[in-house]
């Protein structure tokens, strides 16, 4: 992979696959340059990390009423709080998404490993990686509002 | 069980050589509930036979008094001294980790350490991953050193 452009693309190609096919929700990508992520305000991350020749983590940020939205289409029942269901799909959301990002990354996935999916919640909260990370951030469009996919890889 | 030995193992070399304050374990607990209130959580993803993340939780005045002790200055707020301070005591924890598993033939790799400031924060990972979290108490309070993971 030479380019965080290549790497982009790729990334929202999987990320609409992902959102077409597994959690049956239309979305796209929200036009304008890449933005800069401030203090996430009452959402969800779901993160998992990677590791071997290329180390790093894939997050995925969503506000609350974009992940139970989410969820509930992701499971077929309704979900209205942030709940065990909640952070399972978002966690799962991370993990499909850090395993495309494998195969992206490296042919056929091999020399990078997967860690465990875990997800933060909270009211305010901000993540930040320590390395001298290349970072990309995309965000996207649902129906019920916008959420992230972060990338950071260390150089 | 060993793993929790190691972690402790791990977390005290690291305090003894880097922060130079006194720590001491608790007892473990790998019940889902316990947990240290944290408003700065140093994360950092493991994988390979055991497949994982670490996670350092602090809350704010504990983060404060650990990085001030390590960087042998004051420090009084949660800004990006701190997020560095913990963001590496992840990082050095989860080396000791996988030192100490290589010695018991199970080979991890290391991602790259995350921090996450905030307000009652919470982390959770997903649910079939055991737990093991060990609370540390310190003059300066309690912070909790956390491993979710699966074995493979």
């Amino acid at each position: 992979m030479n380019s965080c452009i290549e790497l982009s693309d790729k990334l929202i190609e999987s990320t609409i696959e992902i959102f077409t096919g597994m959690v049956m929700m239309e979305i796209s990508v929200a036009p304008g340059p890449m933005p800069k992520l401030g203090p996430l305000r009452k959402s969800i991350t779901g993160m998992v990390g990677l590791a071997g020749i290329h180390k790093g983590v894939l997050a995925v940020h969503f506000p609350y009423q974009v992940a139970t939205a989410v969820t509930s289409n992701f499971l077929g029942m309704e979900v209205e709080e942030i709940n065990d269901d909640v952070q399972d799909a978002i966690g799962e959301i991370a993990n499909m998404l850090g395993g495309n990002l494998k195969t992206i990354l490296s042919d056929r996935g091999k020399d990078i490993q997967l860690s465990l999916p875990s997800t933060i919640y909270g009211d305010e909260y901000s993540l930040a990686s320590q390395a001298d990370v290349d970072q990309i951030i995309l965000p996207f469009q649902t129906p019920v509002g916008i959420f992230y996919v972060e990338v950071e890889l260390e150089r | 069980m060993e793993l929790e030995k190691s972690l402790i193992n791990a977390t005290l070399e690291v305090f003894a050589s880097m922060i130079f304050i006194d720590i001491a374990p608790e007892t473990p607990s790998d019940s889902e509930t316990e947990a240290i209130e944290s408003n700065l959580c140093g994360l950092i993803g493991l994988a390979g036979d055991l497949r994982g993340l670490l996670a350092i939780q602090c809350p704010g005045e504990v983060a404060m008094g650990i990085t001030g002790a390590m960087l042998g200055m004051e420090v009084t707020e949660l800004g990006e001294d701190a997020k560095d301070a913990i963001g590496e005591i992840a990082n050095m924890v989860a080396g000791g980790l996988k030192e100490a598993l290589a010695v018991l033939g199970k080979k991890i790799e290391l991602a790259i350490p995350t921090t996450v400031i905030g307000k009652a924060i919470r982390t959770s990972g997903l649910s079939g991953a055991s737990r093991v979290m060990i609370p540390f108490s310190c003059p300066l309070g309690r912070f909790g050193v956390e491993l979710r993971f699966i074995l493979s």
